[in-house]
């Protein structure tokens, strides 16, 4: 079964964050909190693709749903407040 | 026609299109469930749904056309906006409600 701790190895393999979050226990269901350098600039399409790249095929066919909220690291300080 | 040229054509000729399982009446998935309801609750109504569980071809080439790997996908006068995570976003922070205004009813 896919953890949220392997889904957090995965994508840091595959994309610089400043700070990643993954929950979900059901194996299938995730929700990520990812911020990354590379967002910055790209829109939430663009961003949610990064983190579908560096997922690859085989995790995104194994994983059902994986929530997303990216942020650039200047957003990610503006929320923190 | 391709099923890229079909998809195409479904994006442009209609202003609100949203890839889904299920019908709006009766959504297959939580996720395209949500869809439907943020989409009704910026006033938009008369939007067109396509059931990917009815066609393998489109469930795939949908996945393809904008290279996302997920259902629902929400296309706006041709141009893909995002899934149910970024409907939301939107939606909450208003910025889709902008983009919907003229196309409510």
């Amino acid at each position: 079964m896919v953890s949220a701790d392997y889904i957090k190895e995965v994508i840091l393999a595959g994309l610089p964050c400043d700070y990643i979050d993954v929950q979900g226990d059901d194996g299938t269901h995730f929700n990520a909190v990812i911020v990354s350098a590379e967002f910055s600039g790209r829109n939430r399409v663009q961003r949610h693709q990064l983190v579908y790249q560096a997922l690859g095929d085989r995790m995104r066919a194994e994983i059902h749903a994986l929530g997303m909220k990216t942020l650039s690291p200047e957003e990610w300080a503006q929320q923190q407040g | 026609m391709s099923i890229q040229d079909t998809i195409r054509q479904t994006v442009t000729e209609n202003p609100v299109v949203l890839f889904m399982k299920g019908s709006a009446q009766f959504p297959q998935c939580g996720f395209s469930g949500r869809a439907v309801q943020i989409l009704k609750a910026c006033g938009v109504n008369n939007f067109v749904t396509v059931d990917v569980l009815a066609d393998a071809e489109i469930r795939q080439g949908i996945k393809d056309y904008a290279s996302w790997p997920t259902i629902p996908q929400l296309y706006v006068n041709g141009e893909f906006l995002g899934g149910s995570d970024i409907m939301y976003e939107m939606y909450q922070s208003g910025e889709l409600q902008e983009v919907l205004k003229d196309l409510a009813n």
